[in-house]
């Protein structure tokens, strides 16, 4: 009798158990699960956002015109007699164009970047450059910023867990950058950015007689990247540094009272103490953030627009502006694929157990 | 005498860093409050200036048309209330909703447990952008309206968040308190009203307000539902596309002025719950 009242108990439990998870999973089911569905189908289909055409199932295509890449041999021009053009200023070989190179049929390619390796020029083709360009820039910003935001961290981590005057006031102060509006502080920076001296940063380098005061940071390729790096660091660094503080208010005091009595110095107790303990800590925040890094949206959107995508940025503008839901769909697809490689490369690489969890 | 010189060398190389941080990481939002008083003509002064100045006279001078503007334009005015209205339901049903998740997942025994708490995990890193296609499709299709639609999306990033730290706090609570309410007849479910659920009342503000920052900065999601309709934004899709009263240039004065008008709620509420806040963070990703 007592025994079947006590199973009943557990019964009961159970049945309460799944009662009150039940709207989590509901919502969960209608607004993740559900949607990724639709968009592996979709990613399959030509559908067309608002539009007469029907839509049909068309394989791997989408994938195919995202993905393809292809590197060909660039020959060098040739004169009439078979020898090689020589540029008369520099004394370059020139070469032919790389567009003429590369194949047009069922797909037309297109360069990417052309490169010389012992001696030989090469192309890189792709079906769709803008794609492999914004897979590669994100995946650029996402490791330097993570990098930087991880060094940097520990600095911040290591300072506000130092005894000081107005110690509680420099943890909300660090906090400031995390709390603003991506959308906010991606105007600001851009602001502070702009390609003359009404920019701070123009005006500063000028000052320091760096540049003639004009650098655009924002519309030259080769600054796009680390201004986008920079802006993230501000950014992002607090939060890092918070998840560290964290795992180093749980390193017990008398483990560096002990390294004292050795008479270990600042340093030596900082990479053979510290560094070990906090390994656990750092493989959790480096997974955090390298998932967040590469799905970085607002700030690649709103600072540069179309003049350089980020994937998820990529993305929207085929969604919103060209309406391509089958292929925003696939370029959604390989954003997941992406994000879970390396979410799952960082777990097996740092050896986080998931009992650590 | 040597170790007296190195604590003082060591205090001087502290504040020393102290001081470039703190600087490094408010000059920024400075900058914004600086710009922000001042007109398209100061804003155009080369070199810049690093207070507002008149830039005849060359005098301190503060220009307050910008936030005029701010306050006097309806696409704005009604961000506010939108930001308001969207992040305060996405907060308060998370809450709802996930701290029944966490009760379930932190005090009671059932089978599957793991394989719940491992799905709750690993949709904390859930990516919105893969689901973008897809949930525009829904809600397109259904004709969902766009505020009613962000208030049920944004739950995609609250509530695992919301569940999974929830669930850590009631799994803190001691379990003779939830046993010896059974002994004394209470149902599991009067349990949890009656005597968890004030108990987690510190856990709700802290996961509330980390919810309500994570609903009132979201963009990719605003910035899709309501492109287009134009009521329906919220302040960060405004704040990245401002809408300027007289369109000339790009209105930064009016921008930096907007920015700073939707911080400033968010600064405060960081300077009084900093140590709740940094509790949330670090629970969401490191404890559980």
């Amino acid at each position: 009798m007592a025994k079947r009242g006590h199973g009943d108990l557990a019964a009961q439990e159970q049945r309460l158990a799944y009662g009150l998870l039940a709207p989590t999973f509901v919502v969960l089911l209608a607004i993740a699960i559900y949607p990724l569905f639709s968009v592996f189908y979709n990613s399959f289909t030509n559908n067309v956002f608002a539009s007469a055409t029907p839509t049909e199932v068309v394989g791997f295509e989408n994938y195919r015109r995202l993905l393809s890449l292809t590197i060909q041999v660039v020959p060098p021009k040739l004169d009439d007699a078979g020898q090689p053009v020589v540029d008369g200023e520099s004394g370059e070989v020139k070469y032919e164009s790389a567009v003429s190179i590369l194949p047009r049929e069922p797909l037309r390619f297109r360069p990417v970047n052309q490169f010389t390796l012992f001696g030989t020029r090469y192309v890189l083709g792709a079906t769709d450059p803008a794609f492999v360009l914004a897979v590669w820039d994100t995946v650029l910003f996402g490791v330097a910023t993570v990098f930087l935001e991880l060094a940097l961290g520990i600095v911040v981590a290591l300072l506000v867990n130092t005894n000081f005057k107005g110690r509680g006031l420099m943890r909300a102060l660090i906090l400031v950058p995390w709390a603003i509006p991506t959308a906010v502080s991606s105007q600001m920076w851009a602001y502070m950015l702009q390609p003359n001296r009404t920019g701070f940063f123009n005006t500063l380098f000028w000052h320091l007689g760096f540049g003639n005061g004009e650098i655009p940071f924002l519309s030259d390729p080769a600054w796009q990247l680390p201004s986008m790096i920079l802006i993230d660091v501000w950014k992002t660094t607090p939060f890092m540094a918070l998840l560290l503080l964290a795992g180093l208010q749980l390193i017990p005091a008398d483990l560096y009272e002990a390294a004292d009595v050795d008479g270990a110095g600042p340093v030596r107790k900082f990479f053979q103490l510290t560094l070990p303990l906090l390994r656990g800590t750092i493989a959790v925040a480096l997974v955090f953030r390298t998932l967040d890094a590469l799905r970085v949206f607002d700030l690649f959107q709103i600072v540069l627009g179309q003049a350089r995508y980020s994937m998820a940025s990529f993305t929207y503008y085929e969604l919103i502006q060209n309406r391509q839901m089958g292929y925003s769909s696939a370029s959604s697809v390989v954003i997941f694929v992406v994000l879970s490689i390396f979410a799952v490369a960082y777990m097996r690489g740092l050896g986080v157990k998931s009992d650590e969890h | 005498m040597s170790t007296k010189i190195k604590q003082r060398l060591n205090r001087i190389l502290l504040w020393g860093l102290i001081v470039v941080m703190a600087f490094w990481m408010l000059f920024p939002f400075y900058w914004a409050v600086n710009s922000s008083f001042k007109s398209e003509g100061m804003l155009a002064m080369t070199p810049t200036t690093f207070v507002p100045r008149d830039p005849d006279t060359g005098t301190l001078y503060f220009y307050l048309r910008n936030y005029e503007a701010v306050f006097t334009n309806q696409a704005f005015l009604r961000a506010i209330g939108n930001s308001l209205i969207v992040a305060t339901a996405t907060t308060l049903l998370s809450l709802a909703i996930g701290s029944f998740a966490g009760f379930a997942l932190g005090k009671l025994r059932y089978r599957g447990k793991t394989a719940t708490l491992y799905i709750i995990l690993a949709m904390t890193m859930f990516p919105a952008i893969a689901v973008l296609t897809g949930l525009y499709a829904i809600i397109t299709e259904l004709k969902i309206p766009p505020l009613l639609s962000m208030i049920f999306t944004y739950m995609l990033f609250t509530l695992p968040f919301t569940a999974w730290v929830l669930t850590a706090f009631f799994r803190e609570l001691p379990t003779e308190i939830f046993q010896s309410a059974q002994v004394d007849g209470a149902s599991p479910l009067q349990t949890f009203y009656l005597i968890l659920l004030p108990l987690t009342a510190p856990a709700m503000v802290t996961t509330g307000l980390l919810a309500f920052i994570g609903a009132w900065n979201e963009y990719l999601f605003a910035l899709t539902f309501t492109s287009i309709a134009p009521d329906a934004r919220t302040l960060p899709v405004i704040i990245a596309n401002f809408p300027s009263q007289f369109s000339r240039q790009i209105p930064f004065g009016e921008i930096m002025a907007g920015g700073v008008v939707s911080s400033i709620p968010l600064v405060l509420l960081v300077f009084i719950f900093q140590r709740r806040i940094v509790a949330g963070l670090t629970a969401g990703a490191v404890k559980g």
